[in-house]
């Protein structure tokens, strides 16, 4: 049946958009990554294959992507302004973790991956100093 | 977007817009991320100075801060997270401006303009 409202309906959807987090937060996800891309310039430092160097330096560059994805969710979604009381230096440590994935991306120097290995363990300890693990994580089977 | 704007609301664009409209206005755009198509408000137009956490940045000549109205309290109430606007996204180039809102001409007990906010 025809109905004039028909006409006069919206053809398009638009979105307030806001986030639906699922609340669970590690650090661990972008020290998986980091590590990923420490172990990829450790073995191309013992290979030099050039098929397996495009491979190698193809992975690293997506595998430290994902790792700055999980740092920018912890920053943007987990920490919280009243964070800052217990993490003064929080938004620094971000933005030299954030700038150091960036330098592995584009680096073949294991120094490299190993320092930004070394700032995710600061943002581990600062996620740990503000209850992280104890809010954020499903606690596991007990033997 | 509430109260300014209720889900299920009709709404007109004005899609001949060429540049930001004024601070307060209710603007679609395509999000720079994402490409979703989303509905905020300008905060701060091309020039304007936008304060942060610590310190502030002057947007560019082609620029917008563009917020969502939502406040924290309610959406955390509702069950989301914080909005996504450019808190997360930063300034939003024209481009991806795609029109203002102006005119809600549904539901019925709602109809009328749409007027510029905080």
């Amino acid at each position: 049946m025809f109905r004039f409202s028909d006409i006069l309906a919206p053809k398009t959807t638009v979105r307030a958009h806001c986030d639906l987090p699922c609340g669970v937060y590690d650090p661990e996800q972008a020290r998986i990554e980091a590590e990923s891309c420490y172990k990829i310039i450790e073995k191309m430092g013992q290979n030099s294959d050039p098929t397996f160097t495009a491979r190698a330096i193809d992975i690293k560059e997506e595998r430290a992507d994902l790792a700055k994805h999980h740092l920018d969710v912890l920053w943007h979604d987990y920490f919280k302004p009243e964070h800052l009381e217990k993490v003064p230096n929080l938004h620094e440590l971000f933005w030299n973790a954030a700038k150091q994935v960036s330098k592995v991306k584009a680096s073949t120097d294991l120094a490299d991956a190993k320092k930004l290995l070394d700032l995710i363990d600061e943002v581990d300890a600062a996620w740990r100093a503000t209850g992280g693990a104890e809010k954020t994580r499903v606690a596991r089977q007990t033997a | 977007m509430r109260p300014a704007i209720e889900p299920g609301d009709w709404l007109l664009l004005d899609p001949t817009t060429h540049r930001w409209p004024r601070r307060g206005a209710v603007v679609v755009i395509r999000e720079p991320d994402s490409d979703v198509l989303a509905i905020k408000r300008v905060a701060a137009g091309p020039g304007e100075r936008v304060a942060l956490d610590e310190g502030h940045l002057v947007l560019g000549p082609d620029e917008a801060w563009l917020l969502s109205d939502a406040a924290d309290a309610e959406l955390i109430a509702a069950g989301l997270g914080r909005p996504v606007d450019s808190r997360r996204y930063g300034p939003v180039p024209l481009d991806c401006l795609v029109g203002r809102a102006w005119f809600r001409y549904a539901p019925l007990h709602r109809i009328g303009r749409i007027r510029p906010g905080r």
